[in-house]
């Protein structure tokens, strides 16, 4: 589930040559190296939408170790859940994780880990939609056309394509553990949308952004894969949206020198104005920032998936295993 | 062996070393002085400021009382001052040895967001200049469609008036449309807009292989938080990354920090460049 990805760099005595560089009587050398700690962990999803992550993920580890002087060794997890436990368990000092996920580390540990950064878009935005999507030849137009048959969810662990639109279609009235005849876990967006394109599903709810459900988007699973040439986004339909959700998090171990997360939320932060070539490498939408947040910005999605849990709890579990 | 043991002793001793050095804010007063620490006398929001920079940089953080902001510029260049509030007229004579690293977000207000300024290819205006007395397409109106990108442009010298006429069609595809039909000589959207525009759907596509950028930057910031540009970058993130957080974490720290720029929101980083006060277009 979990494995060390990239051992990237060797031993680094970082501490030395910049610290000396400090004695010139002006603050240039201030908590040079951090406490206790001789590299950076950092976990990251793997081949979620493209493979090209593994490289994008090199990128971003080599900034980051530029930036602080420490190595950085890269978890790559296939899961949700891998991540999750990496951060509940200090396998992993930083990492980014979705909302959902993270108010499931936050179930576990409490304030042993917190997010400090979040993307804002250019608009201003700082969330994304989760969307029904079903393929185009098909009869559903709306949610309710859904009723008795089945829908891939992307993982118990996921935001948008579990966590969010469940609490929503509650609000609207659906009960999603009896509505649909056969629920399932795909495993993850670039799964759901494969598992729907074979059939597998009659409809999955994967993540969109870079619009809104009145103008249309422009990014998500589908799109990517797309762009990839794996799948035509003429072969599929969006028939219901909810959002938006919050975006997901750079989070940290609170356990860790208060130095070394200083440095690395500015470091990370500074990205988008210091290298941007570096930021759109990584993913990020042009003209989108890190803005910094607390456990209060994720308050709601905390709130959801206790509600959900509770939820489950009181009724039978529909979910099967993985398509 | 004598050696080793010697050179490890002062890789030991270096942080420590670098660590009695204080940090130097010079910021204007009445009555230019040394540097020293804040008097106890100093309001309850300064001492918050400097109490949490000291607390988490764990270096003792001392006053520098300047006339003004350009002797902020010429302590920091001279190395007299570790970090100083600067504007563009302050920055300009020490843009080479002193650089910005965050600004504030004034609530309600987007991110310094890039806009792109964009021709048909085989144009003849070449730069932005070259556009004066051109048509200008936005892509569309509001904050992120008009309001920023004309802002960023007046910062270059395309105030009003500059191009004979501006479109504001409801969409950047509409504008582009314009653009390409001739009926604009200029394309103008924030950076976002125009990456969405030019991504294609399918693999290695560029909508946007017929026209070209002229001009791509960020609206000029009226103030920021400089220091000088050999600051140790791992001082530099932690000061980025002390600052960010403060409207969460302490409020009355940031209040007084960010008190240069009326109704803050946050702190945010900025290029090295930001206060440059580039005139291209004039």
């Amino acid at each position: 589930m979990f494995r060390r990805r990239l051992g990237l760099f060797g031993a680094a005595l970082a501490l030395g040559a910049a610290g000396l560089a400090g004695c010139g009587g002006k603050a240039e050398g201030q908590g040079e190296g951090f406490a206790g700690m001789s590299q950076i962990r950092m976990a990251v999803r793997g081949s979620e939408d493209d493979p090209r992550m593994a490289r994008r993920w090199s990128a971003y580890s080599d900034y980051l170790k530029a930036a602080t002087g420490l190595p950085v060794k890269l978890y790559e997890s296939s899961d949700y859940n891998g991540t999750i436990q990496a951060l509940s368990s200090g396998q992993v000092d930083i990492a980014t994780i979705a909302g959902g996920g993270y108010a499931n580390v936050d179930a576990q540990v409490g304030d042993k880990v917190t997010p400090i950064l979040t993307v804002r878009q250019a608009e201003g935005d700082m969330g994304y939609y989760s969307a029904l999507l079903v393929k185009a030849d098909s009869p559903f137009r709306t949610i309710q056309d859904l009723k008795g048959r089945s829908l891939g969810y992307v993982d118990f662990n996921s935001t948008s394509g579990y966590l969010y639109p469940r609490a929503m279609m509650r609000e609207q009235g659906i009960d999603p553990d009896s509505f649909f005849g056969k629920t399932s876990f795909a495993g993850g967006h670039t799964q759901a949308v494969m598992a729907l394109e074979n059939g597998q599903f009659d409809a999955t709810i994967i993540n969109v952004a870079g619009g809104d459900p009145e103008h249309g988007f422009s990014t998500g699973a589908h799109f990517t894969m797309a762009r990839r040439g794996l799948v035509d986004l003429d072969d599929f339909r969006i028939i219901w949206t909810v959002g938006p959700v919050p975006n997901a998090a750079i989070v940290v171990r609170t356990d860790r020198p208060q130095a070394f997360i200083d440095a690395a939320r500015g470091a990370l932060a500074a990205m988008p104005y210091d290298d941007p070539d570096l930021w759109r490498d990584t993913g990020q939408a042009d003209g989108g920032a890190l803005t910094a947040v607390n456990r209060t910005h994720y308050a709601d999605i905390i709130a959801l998936r206790a509600a959900d849990l509770a939820q489950r709890r009181g009724g039978e579990g529909r979910e099967g295993g993985r398509p | 062996m004598k050696r080793l043991v010697l050179t490890i002793a002062l890789l030991a001793a270096a942080p420590a070393l670098a660590q009695a050095a204080p940090l130097r804010i010079a910021a204007p007063a009445k009555a230019p002085g040394a540097c020293a620490a804040l008097p106890a006398s100093a309001p309850a929001g300064e001492r918050a400021y400097y109490a949490l920079l000291a607390k988490r940089l764990e270096v003792e953080v001392q006053k520098c009382p300047v006339a003004d902001a350009a002797a902020a510029g010429a302590a920091l260049a001279a190395g007299q001052a570790d970090l100083a509030v600067l504007d563009p007229a302050a920055f300009a004579p020490v843009a080479k040895t002193v650089r910005a690293i965050l600004t504030v977000r004034p609530d309600g207000s987007l991110n310094r967001i890039p806009i792109v300024v964009a021709v048909k290819s085989g144009s003849s205006r070449k730069t932005l200049a070259d556009l004066r007395g051109g048509v200008a397409a936005f892509g569309g109106v509001g904050r992120a469609a008009y309001d920023t990108p004309r802002r960023a442009l007046a910062d270059q010298g395309a105030d009003a008036g500059f191009f004979a006429r501006e479109d504001r069609p409801a969409t950047p595809d509409l504008a582009v449309a314009e653009l390409r039909a001739g009926n604009a000589d200029a394309l103008v959207l924030n950076a976002a807009a125009w990456q969405r525009l030019c991504r294609g759907d399918e693999p290695g596509e560029d909508l946007c292989k017929d026209l070209t950028v002229v001009w791509r930057g960020r609206p000029r910031a009226a103030k920021a938080l400089a220091v000088r540009r050999d600051m140790p970058e791992q001082l530099r993130y932690r000061l980025i990354g002390i600052h960010m957080p403060m409207h969460l974490e302490a409020t009355d720290a940031f209040a007084w920090g960010s008190s240069w720029i009326a109704g803050g929101a946050e702190f945010e980083p900025t290029e090295a460049d930001a206060l440059l006060p580039t005139q291209a277009a004039r």
